[in-house]
């Protein structure tokens, strides 16, 4: 689903977000991105998303080379791309389903399938009872359904989440990785970055943690910090 | 399109152009003056220019003969302005004829008691087609050896030509002036909406929105205050005719105001509509390059 390959981003006041990143990630797989505030994660998924070209190296995403991408080709690209980020990035006045629609009518979908589609990316966030609110009416963990929900209304392969639960409390922050879990057991990749100990320990997954922009440790059914997870079972 | 996605686009644009209300109103009273200024503008030029051809289409050469050129050489002179294309029509004046039209016009200052003979030539009034001709008409007329000399109301032709054509330069100049001062401030309106509305635009390109279709809504919004304010300034200038011109037309009896109005509101609205398209283009041209 994802490639990436000797990729290294410099930004023009000459920090160093990422230097030499090789990462694959599967179809269908769920992958934490960890590590401190600054140690390039945010900057990752953003040449996921052609939000930034990378100095140098390929990201392919599925399929497509993502870096060398066309400006003009860049939408068609996001429509198969959800993304969501810790303040949601909601528009505060429409409501609930003018927020979810509002990604399908942009996009020029027609109507008939925006009534279709809508109502079902409502379903698998749990929110169709309060299509009708607005965001300020919203708990924290409601407001970030609704954002998953506009993410997923286009039914995209891919989701990628910048710190989701950044600004939730614990129990909404385990609503929201169960959904996340639910979305992933249907068949989208979910890319997750977090620095959330918590919950990576929690579900034990795919770990990557990043360093100064470098890959540092890669592990199927990680922990935060490597070895920690063992070292904590250990001494019983 | 289906009537849905219409009703979308419509509505954002409504509902966009209402929340920044009073900066719209700001854009639309700048357009609004700007299209009043341009349009008494046109509206002067359009009277003068006609007022100028129709001077200028009255103006004649006076061709006079020679002494000793008498009416059967004239009659072929006729035969040789009738083959220059550039002629519109050229009337014999005998020498007599010549001095009646002169008693007419003097009246009784003009004793012609006191005369012992005609003092006058024989003469034509040329009438050439375009006015701009009239100096080299009367110069390759003056070379015939039957004529004596031509005489033409020089001055008043050159100056008309060349106010007319000044005129038309500095029309040009104010309008490209005057519609720019009006797309910087159109163009400054939609740049605060544009920034008001960042966060739409920022989700728009996260979910793949084309560039064109984040334009959209904003050059429908820019073209729309250009319309608005140039209606309003077309109402202006309606009043201000119907008010005035009666007036003047009172005083200044010798010109007239005949002006094709449907032609200069049209022209006006499409100033407007593409003062707004312009700065609307541009302004969130810039934000989405960035």
């Amino acid at each position: 689903m994802i490639r990436l390959r000797g990729v290294t981003l410099t930004y023009p006041n000459g920090t160093r977000a990422l230097d030499g990143v090789d990462l694959d990630i599967e179809k269908g797989s769920f992958v934490f991105l960890v590590g401190h505030s600054g140690t390039g994660k945010s900057s990752l998924l953003k040449l996921m998303y052609r939000e930034q070209v990378p100095s140098s190296g390929e990201v392919i995403v599925d399929g497509i080379r993502v870096d060398t991408l066309r400006r003009g080709r860049v939408p068609k690209l996001r429509r198969n791309i959800g993304v969501v980020f810790q303040d949601f990035k909601l528009l505060s006045h429409k409501t609930v389903w003018e927020n979810v629609a509002f990604a399908l009518q942009v996009t020029g979908t027609k109507t008939r399938d925006v009534m279709r589609q809508v109502p079902r990316a409502l379903d698998m966030v749990g929110l169709s009872h309060k299509s009708r609110m607005f965001p300020s009416e919203l708990s924290g963990g409601e407001q970030q359904r609704t954002a998953i929900a506009r993410a997923l209304v286009c039914n995209p392969k891919l989701l990628l989440c910048d710190e989701p639960t950044g600004n939730l409390d614990p129990s909404n922050t385990t609503e929201i990785m169960e959904l996340l879990q639910r979305i992933n057991l249907k068949g989208t990749t979910v890319v997750v970055a977090t620095h959330n100990q918590a919950v990576v320990d929690r579900m034990r997954r795919r770990v990557v943690r990043l360093e100064h922009g470098r890959i540092l440790h890669d592990d199927e059914k990680g922990y935060y910090f490597r070895g920690l997870g063992q070292a904590a079972v250990l001494p019983g | 399109m289906d009537w849905g996605r219409l009703r979308f686009f419509l509505g954002e644009v409504l509902a966009n152009f209402t929340r920044n209300a009073g900066m719209q109103i700001t854009a639309i009273g700048t357009v609004a003056v700007t299209i009043v200024l341009l349009g008494s503008f046109l509206y002067v030029r359009e009277t003068l220019k006609t007022f100028g051809t129709g001077v200028l289409s009255q103006i004649e050469i006076a061709v006079y003969l020679k002494d000793g050129v008498g009416d059967a050489q004239a009659k072929q002179l006729a035969v040789k302005f009738a083959g220059d294309p550039r002629i519109a029509s050229a009337q014999y004046i005998p020498k007599r004829e010549g001095l009646r039209r002169m008693h007419d016009v003097l009246g009784r200052d003009f004793d012609t008691s006191l005369l012992t003979a005609n003092p006058l030539p024989n003469s034509y009034h040329v009438k050439v087609k375009d006015p701009d001709q009239v100096p080299a008409v009367a110069a390759s007329i003056a070379k015939d050896p039957r004529v004596e000399k031509t005489d033409y109301a020089a001055d008043t032709v050159q100056k008309l030509l060349k106010t007319a054509s000044v005129l038309g330069r500095a029309g040009i100049a104010l309008i490209v002036l005057l519609s720019l001062s009006a797309a910087i401030v159109i163009a400054n309106t939609i740049r605060l909406t544009v920034f008001a509305r960042r966060r739409e635009i920022e989700i728009m390109q996260l979910v793949g929105a084309t560039n064109m279709y984040i334009r959209m809504p904003f050059i429908a919004e820019g073209m729309l205050a250009g319309l608005l304010g140039a209606g309003i300034a077309i109402g202006a200038l309606a009043l201000a005719e119907h008010q005035l011109v009666p007036r003047l037309a009172q005083t200044l009896a010798f010109v007239s105001f005949r002006v094709n109005e449907g032609t200069l509101c049209l022209e006006l609205l499409g100033v407007g509509a593409a003062v707004g398209l312009i700065a609307a283009w541009m302004s969130v041209g810039r934000y989405l390059r960035a």
